[in-house]
């Protein structure tokens, strides 16, 4: 169920879901909207929670959160707890949050300051996405990544060629939480 | 002085140091040569020098010698054989003490001088000792008067024996020389020289009375006196409660002999130069105690029945009683003045009401218990007030007493409820800006709103109505408080309280805050109750409350007109502004719309259904929910007469709009078959009358009626849970069963001569019931002495009531058990306890969520991002979200990690 990164099924900008949904198109700015459907969403993934990844705000304002995903089975991340950094702008859900890596991680698509590049951040980003959707789209990109535009050549070139190599890497650069934390 | 007078001296002691040895007459009387007779001594020019200092040896061994105090008596030590003044010593004291013998310039001693110190000498070696014997040990209070009487006595005795010489011998003397040397009879010249000889008169006795005051110990002495003082002005007030611990005699004493003796006593210390600073010191500490003793003695007991204040008698009797007494007292210390000025008097009385004021506070929360019969005493305490520094004192001793007396966890919250409204009550009277109030009623109303059952009663007693047959539950009941009842009852001010009256510019009686009013001081201008107690919460915060138990209320009530709710509804409206009381009047709207809808729907099918004529018709009440967001209905089918098969049951519903109603409660299992096909009749007339609203059944909140025909009896139940006669209805033969009404010789009753049985397991599955339900109504019927445990969970159903089948020990002790479970889930609203369970899966997974992501957190930080993100509040505190976490401990998800840290367990 997982969006890939290159999946292209995702099209229409904001306005066109704002339309879709009946929503103004004058996107709201005022924080006390975002905040509400922050904490909807906070609702939601606390009420119905996914397995492998989770999410909770840093503090009262909501405009930050901390995401812990669970590497997938079967893929070379299988056992890892990475975490992630959402920073929300104002005008969520109408523009994307900013998502960040906090664990270092070895993969095609994420540099070694933990930038994501995965379009449904970028301009494939759309307002019936939400944390969770985001979330498991990043679960996913773990074991598909898309290497045909890496963001690190190497870990793109060795996940074909080198699946142990890869794999050694990916465990040497990986940090439990508990050391990050420290 | 010359050499020779040197030698002289140098043989013979000087006369100063042995004045009681006369020089010896032998001694050559050089320079006592008669004036102008030569001698032929080459030093003849110096003669007259000469002569001065031996004549004025002679004279002085004379003059001592005559006045030396006898060394072996005690008050007769001038005895009278030496009063005889022979010429000699005559000459001797003349030319002493106003002829040429008379010191100059200090140079000699003079004789004065030397008597005084003979009189020291003599005080200090044969006085003292007998004097101060009883002084040396703490002087008990009985003996007071007598030590200090004899004290007296001796001293004056004492005083006489040294003045007397002194007035015959010495006096006149000096007074004579001075009257013969004026020369102007003048009267003011007679004042002058009377005046130097009372200088040395009085000189002489201000030392004497050193002598004396010095002999004694001081502080022994006033406090001796103090008491003696203190001691009068008990027995001449009559005060009985004393501060010395003395019981004042029985008989009536006779206060004017006493008050003789007082003054004889005063006067004659005042003689002996007892008085004084020393006394006057004594007394005024006296007077410090005995106004203390004096108000505990007689104005500490509140005028119960008149309900005045003392506080006029009390400055009466300051003017009156006391400042009579202190001028007398003052008189006989020969104190100046003696008369007490008007400003004196108005600061006594204001001591004196401090004091009093101070007696009051003291027992100021049994007053405010005792409101309004303790009118009187607040009165007093409201004089009290205008004296500087009452305010401070009143407010720390009251907080204190309220702190002791009635914050703590033996006070129901009821009585807290009750004395809270009498202080408001009392401190209105007191001070009806309402500063005070505001600044002693804070910690009750911080510890009300900690109580978790304060907004219950409070609500519960306002939707109580006094005059109702309820007034007897005031009594058995310690949930309602019927001062709150009351206090319901009353007409009351309209006023706005949006209205912010600083902004109000046409308000001519404008007056400024009261200048010691804390910043949220609001200003009340009636004295109305029950705008505290709704003011204790926030407003949002008391009308859920009142949603709950207002639902909790209408469920039960069975006033088909509800006229009371209405008006207190109303009421509630006018305090708290009627804009955020919409759910509650939609509630009420629901009710009485059931009943509307009830007979409508009962109308249109009474053609097809016959309802039973002997069946009274009970309304029900029933609420459902419907969790979608637009306005649902629903209703709970209520009352279900059951019947035997020939009857019809009725049923009547409430109908609740659930958006408006607060969570009630939804325990589901299924009602009785014929019950069920009502409910469905009733629904489909319902969707047909109201178009496109939906009904949920809650099955839970009914209440029931059901007639039970047993084989030797029959018996009416009223009031009975839904469960209740769910349950029972089981015990019906069910098909399969036949066998056992057929094996009946009448075959009509429901229940067959042996009986059906059942277990508790199979009524859960019959009834889709919580065990926990079944079980109560089983221990219901059990009670009622219909149903018996036959074996271990299994039921049956006692047809015939025989002394043996019947256990009266078990049906009592099963019934118990039911009130004591009926009692835990009384309420329909589901309460705070329940919404935890309810919800803990979600708290659960938001813990875990927040300690997941953002580490390890102490509980303080979790409650309070519990607080800020669960949607619709967590309103429970501490102790909850520990009882989660351990919980959550229990099932190896997170761990302490020490403090009160927790963290996610890896």
């Amino acid at each position: 169920m997982a969006l890939s990164a290159n999946a292209r099924s995702n099209g229409g900008g904001s306005a066109t879901v704002a339309q879709r949904y009946g929503l103004p198109i004058s996107l709201p700015t005022s924080n006390p909207n975002n905040i509400t459907s922050l904490q909807k969403e906070l609702m939601d993934i606390m009420t119905k929670p996914t397995p492998g990844v989770t999410a909770f705000p840093d503090d009262e304002n909501m405009m930050r959160w901390t995401a812990t995903i669970e590497g997938p089975d079967d893929t070379p991340y299988a056992g890892l707890t990475f975490k992630l950094s959402m920073a929300f702008a104002s005008n969520y859900p109408y523009t994307a949050p900013g998502v960040l890596f906090k664990t270092p991680i070895y993969h095609p698509n994420v540099d070694f300051s933990g930038r994501i590049c995965l379009d449904i951040l970028k301009d494939k980003w759309s307002a019936i996405y939400n944390i969770n959707s985001v979330l498991l789209s990043l679960q996913s990109l773990l074991g598909e990544p898309n290497v045909s535009s890496p963001l690190n050549g190497q870990a793109a070139e060795l996940w074909d060629k080198d699946p142990a190599e890869y794999k050694r890497l990916v465990l040497a650069r990986h940090k439990a939480p508990e050391e990050l934390d420290a | 002085m010359d050499h020779r007078s040197l030698i002289f001296a140098s043989v013979f002691p000087v006369p100063s140091l042995s004045h009681s040895t006369p020089t010896p007459i032998a001694t050559p009387d050089l320079g006592y040569t008669a004036p102008g007779q030569s001698f032929g001594s080459p030093y003849g020019g110096n003669t007259g020098g000469q002569h001065r200092a031996v004549n004025r040896n002679i004279a002085w061994s004379t003059a001592t010698r005559f006045l030396t105090l006898s060394r072996s008596s005690l008050g007769a030590s001038f005895d009278a054989l030496r009063y005889q003044r022979t010429a000699e010593i005559e000459e001797a004291l003349q030319y002493l003490l106003v002829g040429e013998g008379k010191s100059e310039d200090g140079h000699e001693e003079d004789l004065v001088d030397w008597y005084t110190n003979e009189a020291r000498v003599h005080f200090a070696t044969q006085v003292r000792s007998r004097l101060i014997e009883p002084w040396k040990k703490e002087i008990e209070l009985r003996h007071s008067w007598e030590v200090l009487r004899e004290t007296q006595e001796l001293l004056l005795q004492v005083q006489k024996s040294y003045l007397d010489p002194f007035n015959q011998h010495i006096l006149p003397f000096i007074q004579r020389a001075n009257r013969a040397s004026t020369i102007r009879p003048t009267s003011s010249a007679d004042q002058e020289e009377d005046g130097e000889a009372n200088n040395v008169s009085r000189r002489f006795r201000r030392d004497v009375h050193a002598i004396f005051a010095h002999s004694l110990p001081p502080q022994r002495y006033s406090k001796t006196l103090s008491y003696i003082l203190y001691d009068s002005g008990c027995r001449i007030f009559s005060v009985y409660l004393r501060h010395d611990g003395v019981k004042p005699d029985s008989t009536p004493e006779n206060v004017r002999a006493f008050r003789q003796r007082m003054i004889a006593l005063l006067r004659g210390l005042d003689q002996v130069g007892l008085g004084g600073d020393i006394a006057q010191k004594a007394f005024a500490h006296a007077m410090d105690k005995l106004i203390d003793s004096f108000i505990v003695s007689h104005y500490t007991k509140v005028d119960w029945f008149t309900k005045k204040s003392i506080v006029p008698h009390l400055r009466m009797f300051m003017r009156d009683g006391f400042c009579a007494f202190v001028e007398l007292v003052l008189e006989c210390l020969r104190c100046y003045p003696s008369s007490v000025q008007p400003a004196e008097l108005a600061s006594w009385q204001e001591m004196a009401l401090g004091r009093l004021g101070r007696v009051r506070v003291e027992n100021l929360f049994d007053f405010v218990i005792n409101w309004d019969k303790s009118l009187g005493a607040f009165l007093d305490i409201k004089e009290y007030l205008k004296v500087a520094g009452a305010k401070q004192h009143l407010t720390s001793s009251f907080s204190q007493q309220i702190s002791r007396r009635l914050l703590h966890a033996g006070a129901t919250t009821t009585y807290i409820l009750n004395v809270y409204i009498s202080i408001i009550r009392a401190f209105h009277e007191l001070e009806p800006k309402g500063v005070l109030l505001e600044r002693v009623a804070r910690p009750i109303r911080r510890y009300l709103k900690e109580r978790e059952d304060t907004a219950r009663i409070i609500i519960t007693s306002l939707l109580t109505d006094i005059n109702d047959e309820a007034g007897s539950k005031f009594l058995s009941s310690g949930e309602l408080s019927f001062e709150i009842a009351t206090e319901m009852q009353k007409p009351f001010a309209n006023f706005n309280q949006d209205a912010d009256e600083e902004l109000n510019w046409n308000d001519l009686n404008w007056q400024p805050l009261p200048t010691d009013a804390s910043p949220d001081y609001k200003k009340s201008k009636v004295e109305d109750v029950v705008w505290f107690l709704l003011t204790l919460w926030e407003r949002e915060d008391f009308i859920n409350e009142l949603k709950n138990i207002l639902g909790d209320h209408l469920l039960r009530c069975e006033d088909p007109e509800y006229e009371k709710e209405i008006r207190l509804l109303e009421l509630i409206k006018v305090r708290l502004g009627d804009d955020k009381l919409q759910a509650c009047e939609v509630m009420l709207r629901d009710v009485l719309d059931s009943k509307r809808i009830n007979a409508a729907i009962r109308a249109s099918s009474a053609p097809s259904r016959v309802t039973d004529p002997r069946l009274p018709q009970t309304p029900e009440n029933a609420a459902p929910r419907t969790p979608r967001p637009r306005r649902g209905t629903a209703n709970t089918p209520s009352s279900v007469p059951r019947l035997r098969s020939s009857a019809q049951p009725t049923l009547n519903a409430q109908i609740l709009s659930s958006f408006f109603w607060p969570l009630l409660r939804e325990d589901h299992f299924l009602v009785p078959a014929q019950i069920q096909t009502l409910q469905n009749d009733y629904e489909a007339r319902f969707e047909r009358i109201k178009g496109m609203r939906k009904l949920r059944w809650m099955n839970a909140l009914g209440d029931g009626s059901v007639t039970l025909e047993l084989e030797d009896r029959t018996e009416e139940f009223d009031h009975l849970t839904p469960w209740q006669v769910s349950t029972i209805y089981a015990f019906q033969p069910q098909p399969g069963e036949e066998w056992a009404s057929k094996t009946r010789s009448r075959g009509k009753g429901k229940e067959k001569e042996s009986s059906i049985a059942r277990n508790v397991s199979q009524l859960e599955e019959m009834l889709e019931m919580d065990e926990q339900l079944v079980r109560q109504a089983l221990a219901f019927w059990v009670g009622q002495s219909v149903l018996r445990e036959s074996a271990s969970d299994t039921f049956e159903v006692i047809e015939r009531a025989t002394p043996a089948n019947i256990d009266t020990e078990a049906a009592a002790a099963a019934q118990e058990i039911a009130e004591v479970q009926a009692a835990q889930q009384a309420g329909a609203v589901r309460s705070q306890a329940d919404l935890l369970a309810e919800k803990k899966d979600v708290y659960m997974s938001f813990i875990f969520g927040m300690l997941t992501n953002q580490g390890n957190l102490p509980v303080q930080r979790i409650l309070m991002m519990m607080r800020m993100m669960v949607q619709g509040g967590f309103p429970f505190g501490d102790e909850e979200v520990k009882g989660l976490l351990g919980e959550m401990e229990g099932e190896s998800k997170v761990i302490c990690v020490g403090g009160e840290v927790w963290g996610i367990r890896r």
